[in-house]
């Protein structure tokens, strides 16, 4: 869809069909580009506008007739660095922290069957949270299905040290099930 | 890895595979690998399942736990309205920014003006500028910035090459092995040192490091102090509208240091300026060896000394090697600091059976001030930036030549028999330096012929240099429009120390309106008779070179 829409977008801009297109693309992603910028540590409202912004600057960027090859690359970039610049703007907040661990480790009313799972998911979880910052964007880049150019771009770093980054990480969370 | 089949792969591996991050005939390798591997497709599997862990965890964890968006999502409707307004109110200059990409100049120019407001931005919001953001910047813009080439010149204690940037690598002869040693030492890219990728190179392979950013006249210098490592401190500057890297110098802990400077940007010899206004180039005038009258005996003589320039050009070392040959308390003193082991034997080894040598050579960090290296440094003689004249002279240079790949190449040989020439040139000038007119009657007739027929190679090969570059320069000269100038006249000099001085400047003229030419650097106000200009100096240098030629002869 992206590279479909990229075409239509190349060739289709500056007509009504450009709005349209980016609206498309904004309620299909942007739940995704909001949850990326809470693990970023933006808070909820802050990362909601965030996420709007980027929709509107990617609006922009194509009127002005930028070519975007992968939409979604170039969205999860731009919504990184611009995360990154709300971030350091409250900075005097601590970053926003959804406490999943709370959750996962309270059993309460959870289904037996879900228990082991939800186990699973606790040992995993405290497994990301133990990765280090640049593992962590380059595996949630990875998990929005960023190519590791696209994720090497958003993050300023070299595209083989993406493949690093998530080779460690992997190395790290294939622990989990192994122990 | 030659035979998949021997060896498994590893985790790296195995994840780019997956990914499909290996090239095409990589990823066949790795596919045939584990048809025939279990061990590799039992590891592959298990690289799946964590995977898909990964996923489960982003959809029952990330998806379903983080808190929903607080407010209902608005409709962007509005905000493309509040975009679209904006987009026609812009004013028509602005516009331009907005060209597509292929205009390749237009837009990296709308970039380099987005780049510099934002610097300016973050600067004026906060006075700490990180060094990591300005050189994540300059080398963002670096990517943006059209290739084309560039002059610089890399110094040391002992030594100083000029080098181009932004041209095929091939082309380029290697650093001298004493200034790689010390890039090596340094861990920094010696390649290509002055680019803010080459500095963030070195500083982020830094275990500890301090960073200060200041903000100078139309520029930013970027300073890193560190306690690991040989170095212990490295600067670099950045032009303030472009973060073109300016100049950048490596400060060892034992006293040594490389510089590297943009010739480019510095200061400008005026396209039209008569070659008898041409500044002075500063290159160490060599020193007469006096007395000349030192008598042939128990001492060294002006012969001694000769015999052993003689010896030195018969090697080349006059071209450039950082040798210094100097008559001093009855020996020719023949020193050299940074010169590797290799030269050094051979000099040595040229020298050692002449009278009176003393041979001395040192290591960089424990040169002496007084012994300064004979390697030719070029006067800075350009400045400003590539002016629309030279922009449309490249393009043209480009059509006619076939394309990008073709006129680098083209430029590539043009400098490099340029190098060659200037070598000469300033190697011509020393020896009328050293042996001045009227002086020169005191050498024994043996001597004479020494002198002369050293002046005299560096002549012939001068000529052929001169030749090359006229052969290749003058159709693509006439094709730009260049016309052809009345016949030069010789600076009617009486003597070949004098008209060996005329040689080197119009050697310095071709240089600089060959380098406009090329793009590599262009004057402030690069004349729309430039093809006319070169070609006019490339017969006025031939002239000169000429009258030399006879003078010395006579």
């Amino acid at each position: 869809m992206d590279v479909h829409l990229a075409q239509i977008l190349r060739h289709d801009r500056g007509l009504p069909a450009l709005q349209a297109q980016v609206t498309q693309l904004f309620e299909e992603c942007r739940e995704d580009v909001y949850r990326y910028l809470l693990t970023l540590g933006l808070d909820p409202a802050r990362a909601q506008e965030s996420a709007q912004e980027v929709f509107l600057r990617l609006y922009a960027s194509l009127k002005k007739g930028e070519q975007i090859q992968n939409p979604r690359g170039w969205i999860f970039r731009v919504a990184h660095n611009y995360g990154l610049k709300v971030r350091a703007r409250q900075s005097n907040e601590s970053a926003f922290d959804a406490d999943l661990e709370s959750w996962l480790a309270s059993p309460a009313r959870t289904p037996e069957h879900e228990l082991l799972e939800r186990e699973r998911m606790l040992h995993f979880h405290r497994a990301v949270e133990g990765l280090s910052e640049q593992q962590k964007r380059c595996l949630f880049l990875r998990m929005e299905g960023l190519r590791y150019p696209e994720i090497g771009a958003a993050l300023g770093i070299s595209t083989s040290a993406v493949g690093e980054f998530l080779r460690r990480a992997m190395a790290r969370l294939r622990k989990v099930r192994d122990e | 890895m030659s035979n998949w089949n021997s060896q498994h792969l590893d985790d790296g591996l195995a994840l780019r595979y997956l990914d499909g991050e290996l090239p095409a005939r990589k990823g066949r390798q790795v596919r045939r690998h584990l048809e025939a591997c279990w061990q590799c497709r039992a590891e592959i599997e298990a690289l799946e399942t964590t995977v898909a862990d990964c996923m489960r965890y982003r959809k029952q964890v990330l998806a379903s736990r983080l808190p929903e968006p607080p407010q209902a999502w608005v409709d962007l409707s509005r905000g493309f309205d509040r975009i679209d307004s904006e987009l026609s109110a812009e004013p028509f200059w602005k516009r331009f920014a907005h060209l597509p990409p292929s205009l390749v100049w237009s837009s990296g120019a709308a970039a380099m003006a987005v780049l510099v407001c934002a610097v300016w931005y973050q600067l004026r919001e906060a006075p700490s500028v990180q060094a990591a953001v300005l050189l994540k910047k300059a080398v963002a813009a670096a990517e943006n910035r059209p290739i084309t080439p560039r002059r610089y010149r890399i110094r040391t204690h002992s030594a100083a090459v000029t080098r181009v940037a932004g041209v095929s690598k091939s082309a380029e002869a290697p650093l001298p092995a004493a200034m790689a040693a010390m890039f090596a030492d340094a861990h920094y890219n010696g390649v290509d040192p002055l680019s803010a990728r080459s500095y963030a190179g070195w500083r982020d392979q830094l275990s500890e490091k301090r960073d200060e950013v200041t903000t100078g006249e139309n520029a930013y210098e970027i300073r890193t102090s560190t306690e690991s490592g040989d170095v212990a401190s490295a600067t670099l500057r950045l032009r303030a509208n472009d973060l073109l890297p300016l100049e950048g110098k490596l400060e060892f802990r034992n006293q040594d240091f490389i510089e590297f400077t943009d010739l480019t940007e510095a200061p400008d010899l005026h396209d039209g300026s008569p070659v008898a206004t041409l500044g002075e180039s500063p290159v160490r005038p060599a020193e007469p060896s006096r007395p000349a009258a030192i008598a042939p005996g128990s001492s060294a003589s002006i012969s001694d000394e000769l015999q052993v320039l003689s010896a030195l050009h018969g090697i080349g070392a006059d071209l450039g090697d950082p040798v210094e040959v100097r008559l001093s308390s009855g020996h020719v003193e023949v020193s050299g600091v940074g010169v590797s082991p290799e030269r050094q034997r051979q000099i040595r080894s040229a020298v050692e059976s002449l009278p009176h040598v003393e041979v001395a050579f040192s290591d960089p960090g424990a040169a002496p001030a007084s012994v300064q290296a004979t390697t030719p440094e070029p006067a800075p003689a350009f400045s400003g930036t590539t002016s629309g004249q030279t922009a449309k002279l490249q393009t043209r240079l480009e059509q006619q030549l076939g394309g990008r790949a073709e006129l680098e190449r083209f430029s590539s040989r043009v400098l490099d028999w340029n190098e060659a020439a200037m070598a000469r040139a300033y190697a011509l000038r020393a020896l009328a330096q050293r042996f001045p007119a009227g002086e020169d009657s005191n050498l024994s007739t043996n001597d004479r012929t020494v002198l002369r027929q050293m002046t005299r190679e560096h002549i012939d090969a001068l000529e052929v240099h001169i030749r090359g570059m006229e052969s290749v320069l003058a159709p693509v000269l006439t094709a730009l429009g260049a016309s052809t100038a009345a016949q030069p006249q010789p600076a009617g000099s009486s003597a070949w120390q004098l008209s060996a001085e005329q040689v080197f400047r119009s050697s310095r003229r071709v240089e600089v309106l060959l380098s406009q030419l090329l793009g590599v650097a262009s004057g402030e106000k690069p004349s729309a008779d430039l093809p006319t200009n070169l070609l006019a100096a490339l017969r006025e240098l031939r002239a000169n070179l000429d009258e030399c030629k006879g003078l010395v002869g006579q």
